[in-house]
């Protein structure tokens, strides 16, 4: 599996030097017709393009080869004697000099400027590497992920295949690296004793005898705590270039270890770590306070209906409104903690919708009637064209989403106000507009009201909520292929919200059934 | 208004939940079993003859559709559900396989007492040797096959008629897309037809005062439809 890629690394040798001599032959053809027509006696300068051209496309071999050839080709072709390669004639024999003279200044020079450019090439792959390795650290949201990230930098700064194992409590061990499947069990020993602090580490590469790759097993850490181990393979190489390539290998990591000095990976790694346990603390939080939560309310709030029925409170209008308050406030919680787990669905699992074809006033209606009491306050204003078309969405979803809007729209506007209801046909779509006679948005709050948390700060202090209702109202609603927009003329002057749902045409494929008889 | 208590078991494992619906149906005047698990539940119901079973989806032992499903085997015993929100295909699913109505967690006793008679009145056909029902100001004689408003009789085509029909067989029940498409349409292929929604709409041109807030024929979102009917 070696051997192809050593021949292949030899034709890359070679072929600059063919080529090299190939153009040597070809000027050769080219003065050599053009020659007598010329009378050209300088000859030998012809072949100052070869080299040229060999030494800052190919380096410094290609450039002796090509000067050594135009040499022997001038003497052989051009100076008298003719066909001979001996050159008798001091003008010639000095010019034969000037041009070896000037092929090693030219090609020289030549080179110089293709290391240049070469090494500035590499400058800038480098910058590459590194700002999309500090990008990675930048988003990462675990260990793990970071983690990678240095695995993937040292990998392309060394040139080698690297593994990286995470230092710290609770390591994996090294087999469990599901990219590495196939690590010599001499390597994953050897990374073992370091992560349990039994060595402190190996200069020399190892050996793998069955393989006979060599690897380098090198340590990262930040400030004097170790971050991580990574084995470099550096394949099947001779004794000789071994020392050569470690040389190689330690330089850029060395590179690397300065580079996450300075984007402070420790750090990265605490906060990736701290992020991903608080998520998974929240998931689990809002899980289990959904279930231990849920049950003792439903069972208050079946306790209250009870209680609100029995005929020692019906007769006494003080406790009849104590039963009242024990039912809105549980209602309120419920409320509440309905929006918890919704928007944990939302941002855990995404939304699920079943659609199907709903009427949309049924979906208007259901949200009223679930609204119906913390609507007791203002007035209803529905207007929902005749003959809408039907339209195609999870109604559930939607009415929800409606739920939270109707529920917005009177939490923040005064009672006694009108919150409007309409609903049109628009092209293919159905739009129910609800709009309220609120405080309106300002331009800074427009573009914010959808977002998680969000609380309008002229209200934050007046008006109770969780800034997850228009959050939860617009994923829902996205979710069931719908739009929703929001409009208000400035502060102080409402704010409508628009729903707009997809009413494609039916496919009338159950079109037998559509006839009455 | 001397009828015999009528005995309602209650299978749930919240002994709170219990509690309270307990008292709400005593205040009612019926006779309270109670069940913790669905094994319990069902070995109560084959001991006694029981007039109700009040179900909940989340047993320990058994799930609500298997409890369900044992009790369709050999009883026709009205079986109200209860369930948790967003389980709208498994409240399909349950009325599906013969429970008669649900009851989404938190309830009010209120809401699970109307829909609890509206079953019981079904399973006590003729009780009144009445084959009329009445939603607010619609009546349905289902023995004559007429349907009136305000004593006005209301022309029906003959698929109207028999969605009107169905409903009102069930009237205070849900009664779900999929059973009304087989009952009306014979058709069980689609429960998302375009054409169900299209002769709801028409139905309710003709019952009701403002068909676009419908109090006679209203949606279960994601469900069916119900026939409401005064006081339950």
């Amino acid at each position: 599996m070696l051997e192809p890629a050593r021949s292949e690394a030899g034709t890359a040798r070679l072929a600059p030097i063919a080529l090299s001599l190939l153009i040597v032959a070809a000027v050769t053809a080219l003065l050599f017709v053009a020659g007598p027509l010329l009378d050209l006696d300088h000859a030998a300068f012809g072949y100052l393009i070869p080299v040229i051209i060999a030494a800052t496309r190919w380096g410094v071999m290609p450039a002796i080869v090509s000067g050594l050839a135009g040499l022997a080709a001038s003497a052989f072709f051009f100076y008298p004697p003719i066909y001979d390669i001996r050159v008798y004639n001091p003008a010639h024999i000095a010019d034969l000099i000037l041009f070896v003279v000037v092929a090693v200044v030219t090609g020289q020079l030549a080179n110089r400027v293709r290391e240049h450019v070469k090494a500035a090439r590499q400058r800038e792959e480098e910058m590459k590497a590194l700002y999309f390795f500090s990008r990675r650290l930048a988003v990462a949201s675990s260990p793990a992920d970071i983690h990678a990230a240095i695995q993937d930098h040292v990998s392309t700064i060394t040139g080698c295949r690297v593994a990286l194992f995470a230092a710290g409590v609770g390591h994996s061990p090294p087999q469990a690296s599901p990219q590495w499947p196939h690590m010599p069990d001499a390597i994953q020993l050897a990374i073992v004793d370091l992560l349990d602090g039994r060595s402190d580490g190996h200069e020399a590469p190892l050996l793998d005898r069955k393989t006979g790759a060599s690897w380098l097993i090198r340590t990262l850490s930040q400030r004097n705590a170790l971050v991580a181990i990574e084995a470099i393979e550096l394949g099947r190489v001779s004794r000789q270039s071994i020392d050569a390539i470690r040389r190689r290998v330690d330089a850029a990591l060395a590179e690397a270890t300065a580079t996450l000095e300075r984007i402070d990976v420790a750090h990265a790694l605490g906060e990736a770590r701290v992020r991903s346990e608080a998520e998974m603390l929240r998931e689990a939080l809002i899980g289990s306070v959904s279930h231990e939560l849920r049950t003792p309310l439903a069972s208050i709030l079946g306790s209250t209906s009870v209680l609100a029925q029995a005929p020692g409170v019906v007769q006494d209008a003080r406790l009849a409104s104590l039963v009242d308050v024990i039912r809105s406030e549980t209602e309120r919680l419920n409320n509440d903690i309905r929006n918890l787990l919704d928007a944990s669905r939302i941002s855990s699992a995404g939304v699920q919708a079943h659609l199907a074809w709903v009427e949309p006033p049924d979906i208007v209606n259901a949200a009223l009637e679930r609204m119906r009491r913390g609507l007791e306050a203002h007035r209803i204003d529905a207007r929902l064209a005749e003959d809408l078309p039907l339209v195609r969405v999870d109604a559930v979803l939607v009415e929800q989403a409606l739920s939270q809007i109707i529920d917005n729209a009177a939490k923040y506007s005064p009672p006694g106000t009108t919150i409007a209801i309409a609903a049109r046909a628009v092209d293919a779509t159905v739009e129910i507009a609800v709009s309220d006679q609120g405080p309106g948005l300002t331009a800074e709050e427009h573009p914010q009201v959808f977002e998680r948390f969000y609380r309008g700060p002229r209200h934050r202090t007046a008006v109770k909520g969780s800034g997850l209702g228009l959050w939860i109202a617009h994923a829902f609603i996205v979710a069931s292929g719908g739009q929703l927009q929001v409009a208000s003329k400035g502060a102080g002057q409402g704010t409508t919200l628009t729903v707009s749902l997809p009413a494609p045409a039916p496919t009338h494929g159950n079109a037998p059934e559509y006839s009455d008889e | 208004m001397s009828r015999p208590a009528l005995i309602v078991l209650v299978i749930d494992d919240e002994v709170q939940i219990r509690r309270f619906l307990r008292a709400g149906f005593e205040l009612e005047a019926f006779t309270v079993l109670e069940a913790a698990t669905g094994n319990e539940g069902i070995r109560a119901a084959t001991l006694k003859p029981v007039d109700l079973v009040i179900v909940d989806l989340e047993l320990p032992d058994m799930d609500g559709a298997e409890i369900v499903e044992r009790l369709r085997s050999w009883s026709k015993v009205p079986i109200i559900v209860l369930s948790v929100r967003s389980s709208e295909d498994e409240k399909v699913r349950l009325l599906e396989l013969g429970a008669d109505d649900y009851v989404v967690k938190p309830f009010g006793m209120a809401e699970l007492l109307a829909r609890a008679r509206a079953a019981l009145r079904r399973q006590v056909p003729g009780q009144r040797g009445d084959p009329v029902v009445r939603a607010g100001a619609l009546t349905i004689d289902l023995a004559a096959r007429t349907v009136s408003i305000d004593g006005r009789p209301v022309s029906l085509s003959p698929k109207e008629y028999r969605l009107l029909q169905v409903l009102a067989q069930h009237a205070g029940n849900v009664v779900t897309h999929l059973h009304l498409l087989r009952e009306v349409w014979g058709n069980a292929h689609s429960d998302d037809a375009h054409y169900l929604r299209i002769f709801v709409r028409k139905l309710r041109q003709k019952i009701e005062k403002d068909p676009t807030q419908p109090r006679i024929l209203t949606t279960e979102l994601g469900v069916g439809y119900r026939l409401s009917v005064d006081g339950g």
